[in-house]
């Protein structure tokens, strides 16, 4: 009868107050995770192969990082303007991700934003000889922002 | 306590034995490389890291990638012409030849597994990093 007691208390026992507190650490670091992810802004990039000697085609969009077309020994630019409305100083991180990463330089990463200013970061894209004529090169750019604090 | 010793002493023994064991299996003193360029892209990229086997001249070929000694320290690119007393090599994503390199400079070639280069991506990251902290010799400056 007594341990069967002693076994009802254990199963309604409430967590420990470490485990309350890792719980709650747990719960911050994936809202936080989950903030910066949805805050990030997120670009589809892409660069087209084509065959020539000093060709490019431009595609003006501001919705995508488009390169365009570049033949071999060519060079794409593009730009991308981050604005810090805030009083918050941010943490800016950029994290490409597909094809296109090794061939997309940046002339700026992990720094930071001070708030109340703005910032340019320059991509560039250069067709290396060994690039293959008709290919698409693409991918995904994250563009993080951490805000780290006054 | 001694658990964590233990994996302690595994983990040196791992990190002071692998390029030991490997510059024994290898046949060379740099049985290790870091890419550091894009100049081999899309064959190797930046950050890999890569396996380097011996070889002597009569060995080599046409289309091998090999490693060679020069002022500035190693390059990785391909061999494009074979001569009697120097070779000609060229990255992959360059448009030019490299300038001729003596035989005695070439380290060896990128070991390869069903003809290609054996690499572990972002590990040569490790090595970029780390060659960027390195703390450098005093400079000896004599004076009289």
């Amino acid at each position: 009868m007594e341990d069967l007691q002693n076994m009802e208390e254990n199963q309604k026992s409430p967590m420990s107050k470490g485990e309350k507190v890792l719980l709650v650490f747990g719960a911050l670091v994936v809202l936080l995770l989950f903030y910066i992810t949805l805050d990030a802004n997120k670009y589809r990039a892409e660069v087209r192969v084509i065959e020539g000697a000093g060709a490019v085609g431009v595609n003006p969009t501001t919705e995508l990082l488009d390169f365009g077309d570049l033949s071999r020994g060519t060079s794409a630019v593009r730009r991308v303007s981050i604005e810090n409305e805030t009083g918050i100083r941010m943490w800016i991180g950029v994290v490409r991700l597909g094809s296109i990463t090794d061939l997309l330089r940046l002339d700026k990463n992990y720094f930071v934003l001070q708030g109340h200013t703005n910032e340019r970061i320059e991509f560039t894209v250069y067709m290396p000889a060994s690039g293959e004529v008709g290919t698409m090169y693409s991918g995904r750019v994250f563009v993080f922002r951490i805000p780290i604090g006054w | 306590m001694l658990e964590a010793l233990i994996w302690v002493v595994v983990f040196g023994l791992i990190v002071w034995g692998l390029p030991r064991a490997l510059a024994v299996w290898l046949e060379t003193p740099y049985p290790m490389a870091s890419v550091t360029s894009s100049s081999m892209w899309p064959a190797l990229k930046r950050g890999d890291l890569i396996l380097i086997e011996g070889v002597s001249k009569e060995e080599l070929a046409v289309g091998d990638i090999v490693v060679w000694k020069n002022a500035e320290g190693f390059t990785i690119h391909r061999v494009v012409t074979l001569n009697q007393k120097t070779l000609v090599t060229k990255g992959d994503g360059n448009f030019e030849d490299d300038e001729p390199v003596r035989y005695e400079d070439v380290v060896g070639r990128s070991f390869g597994i069903r003809g290609k280069p054996a690499r572990v991506a972002y590990l040569g990251f490790v090595t970029i990093t780390l060659s960027k902290y390195s703390i450098s010799k005093p400079d000896i400056i004599f004076s009289r």
